[in-house]
Parts: structure tokens; C-alpha cells; sequence
């Protein structure tokens, strides 16, 4: 497939639009022309998304865009890959895996969890998002519910620090610790705190928080 | 009467939490604020370039911002996200409750109080300085040299407290008894720097500790906190409030206390950009007033990648929003003054200073100083850096917006290019003296170096 540059750059330019029908024509299009899911993936969303991201950062474009460019990705995700990847047959799922994301008791803050939702769908995670001020006993159920890879927690107030330790503990005692990598985040974290309540690792920023993710599941 | 809170207008907001249109959350942010912002944004013709001059001079675009506020305020209302519901005002309604505003407040007791005035932009009066590490996350050992140094201080007229990091060598958990035993602990550790520095009128803002309703509930009572203090309350980001709130707002409707109701619109957020800014400052205000008939008003945008809201972009759309209520309406209205940098750096004392210079001239009626490093570096603030927005402000009150913009042209220019780095400097107990909570000789020769640049540049006659 040799026109990707231009598939890119149209592929872009109508999911910050949150122009649906085009961008779904466009994957539709793609993979009638002999692509794979993995390789629009690849070729397509990946980079679009990537470019997006970098827009972001500079605050070329602000949420509202991301937002409406993500919701189209899952659009085109829902209608055109994923059934063409259960199709194939290829047993291989699209998602790089499932991360619970929830801010926790008592914290309202909401905007840096967003915003690493976001980022973690834009690079191919699921993500299933509990909002804020969630209690430590509904993220391991939901977790547990979810069949989740991953559970992620946001907290910028010290004091609601004790509640992301409670999620380590109830894991523990439940004896289901292994099962979920848990990763922190959020003004009041830090490594070390991390370290200390038993998660798993830390992310500074929503692209460390990917980055991290990846190498819980060994995807890096 | 110390709020002057009308209580029919309070049961009416706790009304319209429970009966107001369900709507998710995911459409209030998108809809309901990002389409309208954008919209109202273009129908009043109000943009704000990259390379526009960081204070604006033009009446006309602050009286139509505001005009564009008021019906976006009408428009959109408070969320309400324990009910999911909408809360709306009709215009009659907001128009009547602002007509009820008063032009001028006094907080505090006795020799100490402080009288916060309704200003117009370039008017010569004072302008409050509300000082103190707002939030700053701060050990128990700490606590009272940090805060005593900054109560001590007599630019500061009103005082702002840090967030205890721990109580009784425990652990604080939000909305638990922990939360109530800090909320006292705090308490009685402001009361008692109040005493130390011969200060016990003055009002503080509380209380901080206060993550839930809890905190401010066991703060607030009888020993405790007192209704001449200046209780905070909030709104999440955008025009979103709570139960937690609302049943804090009907506890100062009780004990008859001032508040100081404050939001933070996100730069780069649902808002749109520094024109999306400027509007939030406008139809924030308005719609906050209205739910919880706050006394003061604190705005403090916040940039979504560095939080601070004295990033340039944030800075134009503040004082442009600034500008637009002290023209129309008796808002008692604060910049909230968050620079990325911390105490030991130079830069400091241009991210604080050119905040304070562009709200001064803008119309503002009291400056709150300064949550410095961003606020989430362990005692990373000092008084110095508020000492410095307070004389800085003193002596621009009745300056042009004209004379003014070249001074924060200046300051911005210092530090414009390394907010990203976050320079977050020293903390407290590295910059003073912990017996006599002076500042060392280096730290203060920075402020003194600060002082005499900006005499020189322009012709000020600031003493150190
Ligand atoms: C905006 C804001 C608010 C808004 C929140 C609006 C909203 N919808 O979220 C409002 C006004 C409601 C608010 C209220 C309060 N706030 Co506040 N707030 C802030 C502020 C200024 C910016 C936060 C922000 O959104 N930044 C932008 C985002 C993008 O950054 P971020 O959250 O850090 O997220 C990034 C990374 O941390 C990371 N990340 C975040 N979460 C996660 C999770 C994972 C898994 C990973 C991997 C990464 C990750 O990725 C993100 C993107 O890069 C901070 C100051 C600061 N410097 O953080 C104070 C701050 C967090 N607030 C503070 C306080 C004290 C409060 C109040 C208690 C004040 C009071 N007394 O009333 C209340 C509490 C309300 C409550 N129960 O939650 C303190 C906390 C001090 C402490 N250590 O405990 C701070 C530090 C400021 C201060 N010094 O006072 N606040």
C-alpha cells in the first residue's frame, strides 16, 4: 500500500473533525484494498493519533479535539476493526489490554486522569474509567467485573493517598495481587510513595503513564 | 450579619440541584460548556492571539465579554454531579442576585481587620494582599515557623494556610474522623501563630485541610474557625459542584460565615483557549455566585500541562476577566497566583509580580499570593515572593493599563521560556532561619535584586 501519507493526513484531519462516516469509509476503503487491521492500525491510526497527541502537548489543539478524536477512533475500532479482526481469525486482539482508571476517594481531580485515559486510548489500550472520589472496595470489584490487565489510580490530595494503599491491601488479601498491576499517578505521587504502598510503578505524565503500562504487560 | 447570605436563594440552588434537567457528565463537558464557549465565543466576536499585548485596553471587549458571560452563564448553569442534574438560572434571576452584591466587605476583628473594596480598572486604591503558601503541603514540625513567618509579615492582611501532611503522627484519609482530628489540629496551630505575632483578628482562609465537607464541618463550630474568616468553596472544573459543596455552602448560611468561593477554568481544557479563559472568568463567577453567594471571589485559571496560572496565554485571559467584572458588577474578585517556580529563584519574583501587576491595573480587589512551585512541593514557598506582589502592587494601584503593560511585558519575558522546566527552588527551611524566621542573606539579596531591577527599569520607588 503505497498512498499511506495521504491516508494518514485525511485520516486525521476527520477524527479531530469527529467526522465518523469518513474515517470509518476510509478504514472500510483500506482494508477492501487488501490492507490488515494491523497494518491500518500501523499505518493509520497509530500515527494519527500520535500526531494529535504532539498537538496537545503544544496546545495547538486543545480537549475538546482529543476527545472527539478519540470517541471517533473507537467508532472506527467498533464498525470496522475489531470485526475484521475477529474475522481473520488471527486470535490477535487489537488492544495492547485493559486498564482500570479511576481518581480516588475523596479526590474531585479530574482533569490529569482524562487526560491519561485519553492517551492510553489514543495508543491502543481499552480503558474503563470508575471517574472520581471511587471507594477502594468498588475499583477491586470493578476490576475483578472487568477482567481488567491493569488497574490505575489518580490521586493530587495527600490525603487520599491511605485509600490507594487500600486497593494494594484489599488485593493482597483477597489474594488476587498478582493478577493486577497496579500504577499510580497524580500531583501527590511520586516513585517512592509508590514504592511504599505496594503499587507497581509510578507514571509523572500521561506518555510516562503509556509508556509505563506497556512494560507492565510486557509490551515494550 | 457577616455573610449577608439570602436563604431563600440558597434552599432555591439546593432546589435546582435536585429537580434540574439529568444530563451526563460527558455532556455537560462537551456540550453544554465546549459547544457553547465556542459558540458564544464567536457570536461575540472575542479572540485572543498568541501575539496580542498581555493587557488589553479596550472597554468595549471587556463590556462585551462580559455581556457574552452573563448569557453563557444563563445558558449553561452548574452540574451538579452527585444529582446529575442541571442547575439554571434565568438572566432575571442572576441579574437580581448580582444587584444584591455588595461593594465592599470586611473581614477579620478587632485592630486586625481588612476591608476588601470593589475596584475599577486603573483605580488608585488598595488592593488586599491575601497572603500565604495556599495548599502547600507542609510536615506538623513545620507548621508554625513556616506559617508564623508569613503572619508576621504586615503587607499581609488577610492569611492563607498550607495543607498538614500528617496529624498526631497519623496519617490524614479524607472524609474520615482523621480529616475532623486535622481539620482542629489546624486549627488550633493558625490560632496560635495568630497569637504569636499579635495578629488574633485576622481573618484566615480555612478550612484548608478541608478535602471533604467533613473537614469544614468539624472546623467550623464552636472554638473553631470563625465566621470571620474567609471558608473556601469551590467549584470542579467546569462550573461542576457537589453535595460536598453545597452542604458547605448552607453551614456558612448557618453560622453566618464569609466565604471565598474559587474555580479554576482549564487552559487548554473543554474552555478552548485563552479567549474560552477569559469567558469561564466572566460566566464562572456569575454562576458560582448564584449556587453558593460566596463573598470573595478567587479565580485561578490553570494551564493543563504546567498548572500554573501564570503562564503568558493564561495571564492575557485572566486580566482580560478581571477587567469585564470590575467593570460591571461588585465582584469582590482575586487572581489566584500559581507560578511554576519556588522560593530561591529569580523568576519567582517575575511569574508572581507580572500576575499581580496585570490584575492590579485590571480592576481587582485582592491579590492571594502565591502557591508557589505550583503547590505540590513540599514547603517550597516563602514570604519574600509575597512580600514582593504586595509592594510590586501597592505601588502600580492607579497605574494605566497603558503604563502598566510594558512592565509586564518585561517580566514575562524573563520567564516565559523556562516554565516548562519547573524550577522549583528551595524549601522554606533551606531559604530561612528557623529561630528568627528571617530570610538568609542570599535569598534576601535576591529579593532586594528584584526590587531594584524593577525601580530601575521603571522608574518605581519601591523601598526593599
Ligand atoms: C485544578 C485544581 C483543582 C480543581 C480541580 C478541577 C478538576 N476538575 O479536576 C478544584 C478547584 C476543584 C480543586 C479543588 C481542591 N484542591 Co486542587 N488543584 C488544582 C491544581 C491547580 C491543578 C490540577 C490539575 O488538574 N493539573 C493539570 C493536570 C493535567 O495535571 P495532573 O493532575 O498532575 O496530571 C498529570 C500527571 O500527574 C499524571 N497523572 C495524573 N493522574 C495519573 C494517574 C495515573 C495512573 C498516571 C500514570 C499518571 C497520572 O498525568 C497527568 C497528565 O500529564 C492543583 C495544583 C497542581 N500543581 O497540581 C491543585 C491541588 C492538587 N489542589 C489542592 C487542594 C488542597 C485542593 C482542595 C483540598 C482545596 C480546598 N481546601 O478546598 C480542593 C479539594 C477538592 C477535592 N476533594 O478534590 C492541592 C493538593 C495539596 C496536597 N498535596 O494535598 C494542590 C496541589 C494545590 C495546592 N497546593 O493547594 N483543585
Amino acid at each position: 500500500m503505497s498512498n499511506w501519507e495521504s491516508k494518514q493526513t485525511e485520516f486525521t484531519e476527520s477524527i479531530l473533525a469527529g467526522n465518523e462516516q469518513a474515517a470509518v469509509a476510509l478504514a472500510r476503503t483500506s482494508l477492501e484494498e487488501g490492507a490488515t487491521p494491523v497494518e491500518f492500525f500501523e499505518n493509520c491510526i497509530s500515527p494519527s493519533l500520535q500526531d494529535i497527541g504532539k498537538r496537545f502537548e503544544t496546545l495547538d489543539i486543545f480537549l475538546p479535539e482529543m476527545v472527539t478524536a478519540a470517541d471517533t477512533v473507537e467508532k472506527v475500532n467498533e464498525d470496522v476493526i475489531n470485526p475484521a479482526v475477529a474475522e481473520s481469525q488471527a486470535g490477535e486482539s487489537m488492544s495492547l489490554g485493559k486498564v482500570l482508571l479511576a481518581t480516588v476517594q475523596g479526590d474531585l481531580h479530574d482533569i490529569g486522569k482524562n487526560m491519561v485515559g485519553l492517551m492510553l486510548k489514543v495508543n491502543g489500550f481499552e480503558v474503563v474509567d470508575l471517574g472520581t472520589n471511587v471507594p477502594p472496595a468498588d475499583i477491586v470489584a470493578r476490576a475483578e467485573q472487568e477482567q481488567v490487565d491493569i488497574i490505575g489510580m489518580s490521586a493530587l490530595l495527600t490525603t487520599c493517598l491511605p485509600y490507594m494503599k487500600d486497593v494494594c491491601d484489599f488485593l493482597e488479601g483477597k489474594n488476587i495481587r498478582d493478577k493486577y498491576p497496579v500504577i499510580i499517578g497524580g500531583a501527590a505521587t511520586h516513585p517512592e510513595i509508590a514504592e511504599e504502598m505496594g503499587a507497581n510503578t509510578h507514571g509523572g505524565s500521561a506518555a510516562e503513564g503509556v509508556e509505563k503500562c506497556k512494560m507492565l504487560l510486557g509490551k515494550l | 450579619m457577616n455573610n449577608g447570605m439570602n436563604y431563600d436563594l440558597l434552599l432555591d440552588a439546593l432546589d435546582k440541584a435536585e429537580n434540574g434537567p439529568v444530563l451526563d457528565e460527558k455532556e455537560w463537558d462537551r456540550e453544554v460548556i465546549g459547544k457553547n464557549f465556542r459558540e458564544t465565543l464567536e457570536k461575540y466576536d472575542i479572540s485572543m492571539e498568541r501575539d496580542d499585548p498581555y493587557i488589553t485596553n479596550d472597554d468595549a471587549l471587556a463590556d462585551r465579554l462580559y455581556e457574552a458571560g452573563m448569557e453563557l452563564a444563563v445558558k449553561t448553569g452548574v452540574y451538579c454531579i452527585d444529582t446529575k442534574r442541571r442547575m439554571t438560572w434565568t438572566r432575571e434571576e442572576l441579574e437580581s442576585i448580582l444587584s444584591d452584591m455588595p461593594d465592599s466587605v470586611t473581614l477579620g476583628t478587632g485592630d486586625d481587620t481588612a476591608t476588601v473594596r470593589r475596584r475599577r480598572p486603573e483605580e488608585n486604591s488598595h488592593v488586599v494582599i491575601y497572603g500565604g503558601p495556599f495548599g502547600i503541603p507542609v510536615s506538623e514540625e513545620l507548621f508554625i515557623p513556616f506559617h508564623e513567618a508569613y503572619a508576621r509579615e504586615p503587607l499581609i492582611e488577610i492569611f492563607n494556610l498550607g495543607t498538614l501532611l500528617s496529624t498526631r503522627g497519623r496519617k490524614i484519609r479524607a472524609g474520615s474522623p482523621w480529616e475532623a482530628v486535622a481539620a482542629w489540629q489546624e486549627k488550633e496551630l493558625a490560632f496560635e501563630i495568630l497569637e504569636r505575632v499579635g495578629r488574633p483578628g485576622m481573618a484566615m482562609g480555612c478550612v484548608e485541610i478541608a478535602t471533604t465537607e467533613v473537614g469544614e464541618l468539624a472546623g467550623t463550630t464552636l472554638g473553631g474557625y470563625r465566621p470571620t474568616d474567609a471558608h473556601k468553596i469551590n467549584f470542579i472544573s467546569e462550573q461542576k459542584t457537589a453535595y460536598h459543596h453545597l452542604t458547605e455552602a448552607t453551614h456558612y448560611a448557618h453560622v453566618d460565615a464569609f466565604s471565598e468561593s474559587y474555580f479554576n477554568p482549564m487552559y487548554g481544557g473543554y474552555v478552548g483557549g485563552a479567549a474560552g479563559v477569559a469567558l469561564a472568568c466572566v460566566s464562572g463567577s456569575i454562576v458560582m455566585r448564584a449556587c453558593y453567594q460566596g463573598t470573595l471571589n478567587n479565580i485561578g485559571p490553570t494551564h493543563v500541562h504546567i498548572s500554573a496560572s501564570t503562564h503568558p496565554e493564561v495571564l492575557r485571559a485572566l486580566q482580560l476577566g478581571l477587567q469585564a467584572l470590575a467593570r460591571n458588577a461588585n465582584f469582590l474578585t482575586s487572581p489566584f497566583i500559581r507560578p511554576t517556580t519556588g522560593p530561591g529563584t529569580m523568576e519567582i519574583f517575575y511569574e508572581t509580580g507580572a500576575l499581580a501587576v496585570a490584575s492590579a491595573v485590571a480592576g481587582c480587589s485582592y491579590i492571594d499570593a502565591s502557591q508557589s512551585a505550583a503547590g505540590t512541593h513540599a514547603g517550597h514557598a516563602s514570604p519574600l515572593e509575597v512580600k514582593f506582589v504586595a509592594k510590586l502592587t501597592h505601588a502600580v494601584e492607579g497605574l494605566s493599563r497603558a503604563d502598566a503593560a510594558p512592565i509586564v511585558a518585561w517580566m514575562v519575558d524573563k520567564y516565559k521560556d523556562i516554565q516548562s522546566e519547573a524550577l522549583t527552588g528551595k524549601p522554606f527551611q533551606e531559604l530561612h532561619d528557623l529561630e528568627t524566621l528571617d530570610p538568609t542573606p542570599e535569598w534576601n539579596q535576591m529579593y532586594l535584586d528584584a526590587i531594584n531591577e524593577v525601580n530601575q527599569e521603571f522608574g518605581l520607588n519601591i523601598s526593599g
